[in-house]
């Protein structure tokens, strides 16, 4: 900041106040960032603020929906029979499969039952569609079209038909926002397979690295184990796949091991992902009949709210 | 200085919004320019509309809650493109056209800078290449975002 040019009085008298202002504002705009990154003491503030930008959303995602409606209407007929006959075979696949399955959920909860283990929760999967809004790209969070209307509550996982993708974030009527595992804030409790061994695996703030901290020296981990969810905190039920390890080291003069992990959800490439609704058995003892049973997580607690 | 109303103003820095999170194919993604800091600029030089800090400070809010970063993140920045052109915006003003692209370029990278230290601040990882590509279009939109304000605001006092 140089010299003011050509400077009248006023013009000085302004620039002066002009300064005093600026740092005003800079040191409000600093400690704004500083609470908002540091403690959650304006989160409330954040998500009621967020609520009003909800029709921004909507501005952008109304001419992407007509273009697909017009597109859906083009579409050739012998196209869309092709299709059917796909998805029926699919379908005729998945059953079978679907058959054995529950042959397995049958003698599993057999075994549970003979192993007296308790606290189990139902589940239900909400298939949601990728918004087309595209936020700031070092947010790591994605939109998507499911909101507070269809029941989405905030830390619900969220799935691709792969793996984990991340957890729902801000709820809005209509919509949700997601933060994606890759986000440098976010921490997954997970399990490294087949070695059993516990750790946290850490967003790296790039979307194809995760990284796992705090795993023992002699921990039994090599390159292409699987990395699932260890249900610990009770967010995520246990044993969904989360990544694959590529690598770990174990620096000398440290106390722990770290390995670097790839997600095998494909991330923001999805179309469609699923949210896994948590139903709480004490307000809804009504069970839908697509109802999944998967396996025991504890009391719904909040380990940590990832909300920027 | 012209009195028209602030009704404009509002319509294009909406519209700059809605720009800034309008999907674009990942190949060009990179090189979306900072919307809503050109048009901020451009009323700021020309009708001095969006000219106080509150107001920068405020569309920054705005910004940070739809984009969903870190509240404040935008706000300081565009409090300090405003700052700046408020002090020389009487030589930014009488710039020809390609000068004045290169100042507005000038302004936008130092911004980026800015930015730079408040994500390094807040995490790990550096921001790839493609971090210094919006002030480079930024610079080559500058004229063209001119002509076509500076057009819709004429036909805006003829109509009236």
């Amino acid at each position: 900041m140089s010299m003011p040019s050509p400077a009248s009085r006023s013009a000085m008298l302004t620039g002066v106040t002009g300064t005093a202002r600026l740092m005003f504002y800079a040191l409000l705009a600093i400690s704004l960032m500083a609470l908002d990154h540091r403690g959650r003491y304006i989160d409330r503030v954040r998500a009621w603020a967020e609520q009003a930008v909800e029709p921004v959303f909507w501005a952008i995602e109304l001419p992407f929906e007509a273009a697909d409606q017009l597109a859906d209407q083009l579409r050739e007929r012998n196209w869309l029979n092709r299709r059917v006959t796909e998805l029926e075979q699919e379908l005729a696949d998945n059953r079978s499969r679907l058959g054995l399955l529950d042959d397995l959920r049958f003698e599993n909860d057999h075994l549970r039952a003979l192993l007296e283990v308790g606290g189990r929760t139902s589940q239900r999967l909400i298939a949601a569609e990728i918004g087309s809004a595209d936020l700031n790209p070092f947010a790591h969070r994605i939109l998507v079209q499911r909101g507070r209307a269809h029941g989405i509550r905030p830390g619900m996982p969220v799935l691709d038909d792969q793996a984990v993708i991340g957890q729902v974030d801000r709820v809005f009527q209509g919509m949700s926002r997601v933060v994606l595992i890759s986000d440098p804030d976010h921490a997954l409790p997970v399990q490294v397979l087949p070695g059993g061994e516990r750790t946290i695996a850490y967003g790296s703030g790039s979307l194809d690295l995760l990284r796992l901290t705090d795993l023992p020296m002699n921990a039994a981990v090599r390159p292409g184990d699987l990395v699932v969810t260890s249900g610990i905190g009770g967010r995520f039920p246990a044993g969904l796949p989360v990544a694959r390890i590529d690598r770990i080291e174990r620096p000398a003069g440290r106390a722990f091991a770290t390995a670097e992990a790839t997600p095998l959800a494909r991330m923001e490439r999805n179309r469609i992902v699923l949210i896994l609704e948590t139903v709480d058995e004490s307000d809804s003892p009504v069970l839908e009949a697509e109802e999944e049973q998967t396996s025991p997580t504890s009391a719904a607690s909040a380990p940590e709210e990832t909300g920027r | 200085m012209t009195r028209s109303g602030i009704g404009l103003p509002a319509l294009t820095l909406v519209l700059a919004l809605l720009l800034t999170i309008v999907p674009l194919p990942e190949a060009i993604a990179d090189w979306r320019p900072y919307w809503v800091a050109l048009v901020l600029i451009y009323w700021h030089l020309e009708t001095r509309h969006l000219q106080s800090l509150g107001a920068a400070f405020t569309i920054g809010l705005v910004l940070d809650l739809t984009t969903g970063t870190l509240l404040g993140r935008h706000a300081l920045s565009l409090l300090i493109i405003n700052f700046l052109i408020g002090r020389f915006r009487n030589r930014i003003r009488f710039f020809p056209p390609w000068q004045q692209a290169l100042a507005i370029g000038a302004l936008l990278f130092n911004d980026r800078i800015i930015q730079l230290w408040i994500l390094g601040v807040v995490q790990r990882g550096w921001p790839d290449w493609g971090w210094w590509l919006p002030p480079l279009t930024g610079l080559l939109i500058w004229p063209w975002l001119f002509l076509a304000l500076d057009a819709t605001r004429s036909r805006r006092r003829a109509a009236r």
